[in-house]
């Protein structure tokens, strides 16, 4: 199918289902809502209603054919390609359309492809379809309270019992687990193998017995993540995906799929908040507009940022042409988590007092939400550490750290990490 | 998708290859290394066959002047390369400043009579804009332009002229009554060049007086101090693409020095210290390259927001290529700090780049006011 036909059945789709939004136009100062939640900060029953909104758009997508643009066609996808989806993506932006992140960031983008690349037919056939119609959300359980960086070092465990498996274990830092139906869970089934080579991947049912989630508090007061905790959860065999002890291959194919933007800066209002004319209008309305330190503060952030979107479209420019994606994405996460803090930090400054207490005016203390988020952008996803070790080593050829972790069996590993045996 | 973004992507690399092919082969560091203070002429012979071989004077000059007509974007990739080299050669100031001033003046006749020249690189050409300030600010401009019996002649003393010694010509910004003026001046009578003693050894800034020296006007008059602002994007254009280069061979001799360094028994570049300062290089670098191009693009493009972009695109790449380039001696250890290593003409090119257009606060604010803040 050829682009323009392609965009000219998107465009027919839209047009039949979704209202245009109005031309992107910079919101005036001082009306409509002026929160910049990077994190949602809406009570239950207002994400309730988002979840919802999300599901019926998704499917109102997959029955028009644009569910899973990218997917194989007996899942329900399309077997188009990635440039398509760029295309579909830019079109569908002049729309007013629920955001369906929720489902899309890590269930559709991350678990989906994970699925099909390692699952067994009918497992494809039970999820996939019901994942990319918006009735199936899927979360990603790998993160645990020892296991962060250091992916590998899962403890949660998996043991053989009846022909299938017994997971027990907790997981942390789960975005979605909240609203999810399925999660991929990485496991430790052999303890006696070295720590990459003794983990397997499975696909729980959360709604089977033994499954706990509780919410996770994060600093900004919201509770965005989760707990999930495995208590002798039953996972049939079918449900593992790729080989026994195998897991980590099927974690990279999830972790290779982790979508350009964790946070990404395209739209929304925190993007809007970031815009020269909204900064400006902020430095107008505090009265700092001729103050010249935070004059050169600003420009040196809006050059900060400037670079940072000529990046993203190089990106762009890149993978229209069917390039591979280069090392823009670390780098793109680097710099978005820089530049997100420093211009918190700099509406700080220009606010002063107005972000330590409210005085009601108008877009002053909404700042102090997303100066409460800045923290996370340097860790999720991968911390700007592992981000600038993957950076050298895989992009400029710098040899790794010596370990003593990689070849020793997981269960040493842990003994010799608890600091009372190791004395 | 299509062929065209490919096989232009091709095109430039095929020129990024040919031009980093003629510099690896007719410079080498130690061309470098003989750069002393005060003594930093180009080679006449290398010039002649950047000119002859590369046909690079003739870049962006229109092809009814004799030049190959290109854009900013080709434009950017050699300076990437001669920014890498630390290439000694009168290209900045002869083939964008002085190419670009005359087109900016849009003086068919000066076009006519100096381009094809300035394209063949028989003649070189300087650019004299600042005095006691290097902000290419025509407001500071106190030069004078007078018209006598015999036609103009300008008076007053220009600074920080790149390649003013030895340059074939010279355009000057003077005040008339009309206001800022472009002026062209041949060497001679009236005029006296002194290289200055500068920061960067690898290019050589004159100092010039004018004393009732001859001149003819290019354009209007009164007309220069918008042609400047013009000439101005352009040229931070093409210097922040030079910045990036050289940031990126920052990037490489640190990576190289990294892997064949070692200390406690391993290469430094297996400490996190060591290269998480290399993948901070890194994403300045490649920022910086993004953002000269996208500058670049928009252009060639003919889109508004050109001039928005070439004040980013400068304010970026001037602050990357210093951070880079002190990372550079950071990483390199005590032998970056030696008179022999290049790295110190990375660090004199960075800070000399920064400043060449009149530094931070002054590109801050040309930034600042072009987004109409």
């Amino acid at each position: 199918m050829t682009d323009d036909d392609f965009a000219a059945e998107a465009r027919a789709f839209l047009d039949a289902h979704a209202e245009r939004a109005p031309a992107r136009a910079v919101r005036p100062w001082g009306e409509g809502d002026d929160r910049l939640a990077y994190f949602s900060s809406d009570p239950p029953e207002v994400e309730r209603a988002a979840v919802a909104a999300a599901r019926a758009w998704q499917r109102t997508r997959f029955d028009n054919g644009f569910g899973w643009l990218t997917g194989p066609a007996e899942y329900g996808g399309r077997d188009l390609t990635p440039v398509h989806q760029l295309v579909y993506d830019a079109l569908e932006a002049e729309y007013r359309v629920p955001d369906t992140g929720v489902l899309s960031v890590v269930g559709l983008g991350m678990i989906g492809p994970t699925i099909l690349r390692h699952a067994q037919p009918h497992v494809r056939a039970r999820w996939l379809p019901a994942m990319y119609a918006g009735d199936v959300i899927a979360c990603q359980l790998f993160s645990e309270p020892g296991a962060g960086s250091d992916l590998a070092a899962v403890a949660t465990r998996a043991e053989r019992r009846d022909g299938g498996w017994v997971l027990d274990g907790q997981k942390v830092w789960t975005s979605v687990a909240q609203h999810s139906r399925i999660g991929l869970a990485l496991a430790r089934s052999n303890p006696d193998a070295p720590k990459h080579r003794g983990i397997t991947a499975f696909l729980v049912d959360l709604t089977a017995p033994g499954v706990e989630v509780r919410p996770l508090r994060q600093m900004t007061g919201g509770a965005d993540f989760n707990e999930v905790f495995l208590s002798g959860v039953a996972v049939p065999d079918d449900h593992r995906l790729g080989e026994v002890d195998g897991g980590w291959a099927v974690a990279l194919t999830t972790l290779m799929n982790e979508r350009a933007a964790v946070g990404g800066d395209g739209a929304g209002p925190v993007a809007e908040a970031l815009t020269p004319e909204h900064l400006a209008a902020l430095m107008r309305a505090t009265w700092t507009w001729d103050d010249r330190a935070l004059r050169r503060g600003l420009a040196e952030l809006l050059a900060d940022l400037w670079a940072a979107r000529a990046l993203n479209a190089r990106a762009l420019r890149r993978m229209r042409s069917g390039e591979a994606p280069g090392p823009e994405r670390s780098i793109s996460k680097l710099a978005h988590g820089q530049n997100l803090t420093r211009a918190a930090h700099f509406a700080a400054e220009v606010l002063g007092p107005r972000i330590v207490a409210d005085t009601g005016e108008w877009g002053t203390f909404a700042w102090a939400e997303l100066l409460l988020a800045t923290p996370a952008l340097h860790i999720l996803g991968g911390t700007d550490e592992i981000m600038k070790n993957i950076l050298a080593e895989r992009v400029l050829g710098l040899p790794k750290e010596p370990r003593a972790d990689t070849d020793a069996p997981f269960r040493d590993l842990q003994r010799a990490s608890r600091p009372e045996v190791a004395r | 998708m299509t062929a065209g973004p490919d096989a232009r992507e091709k095109e430039l690399e095929e020129l990024r290859a040919a031009v980093r092919d003629f510099l690896a082969t007719h410079t080498s560091s130690l061309d470098l290394l003989g750069a002393e203070p005060g003594g930093a002429a180009h080679d006449p012979r290398v010039w002649a066959q950047v000119a002859e071989q590369l046909r690079l004077p003739a870049l962006t000059v229109p092809e009814e002047y004799g030049g190959d007509g290109f854009g900013l974007v080709e434009l950017g990739v050699v300076m990437e390369e001669m920014g890498r080299a630390l290439f000694r050669a009168p290209f900045l100031s002869s083939a964008v400043f002085c190419v670009q001033a005359l087109l900016a003046a849009g003086d068919r006749a000066a076009c006519g009579t100096y381009l094809p020249d300035l394209a063949s690189g028989r003649r070189t050409a300087a650019l004299a804009v600042g005095e006691q300030n290097a902000a290419w600010d025509p407001v500071l401009v106190s030069t004078r332009a007078g018209r006598g019996p015999a036609g103009w002649t300008l008076t007053g003393r220009k600074l920080f002229v790149v390649d003013g010694a030895g340059a074939d010509l010279l355009l000057v910004v003077a005040r008339s009554v009309a206001g800022p003026t472009l002026f062209a001046v041949e060497p001679g009578a009236g005029v006296r060049v002194a290289p200055m003693t500068t920061l960067d050894l690898t290019r050589p800034m004159a100092r010039i007086e004018l004393a009732g020296a001859p001149a003819v006007p290019v354009g209007r008059e009164g007309a220069g101090a918008r042609a400047m602002a013009r000439v101005l994007d352009v040229a931070s254009t093409a210097l922040a693409a030079e910045q990036a280069g050289a940031a990126r061979q920052g990037l490489e001799l640190s990576v190289g020095h990294a892997l064949a360094r070692s200390q406690f028994g391993r290469p430094i570049g297996s400490f996190q210290a060591v290269k998480h300062a290399c993948a901070d290089m890194l994403v300045r670098v490649e920022l910086a390259e993004a953002a000269a191009r996208e500058a670049a693009l928009l252009h060639d493009a003919g889109d508004p927001g050109f001039a928005t972009a070439a004040a980013a695109a400068h304010a970026y790449c001037s602050r990357a290529a210093m951070d880079v380039a002190m990372a550079t001696i950071q990483v390199h250890g005590g032998i970056g700090f030696t008179w022999e290593h290049p790295a110190h003409l990375y660090f004199r090119r960075a800070k000399a780049s920064q400043l060449l257009f009149g530094g931070p606060a002054v590109v801050y604010e040309r930034l600042l006011e072009r987004l109409g803040i």
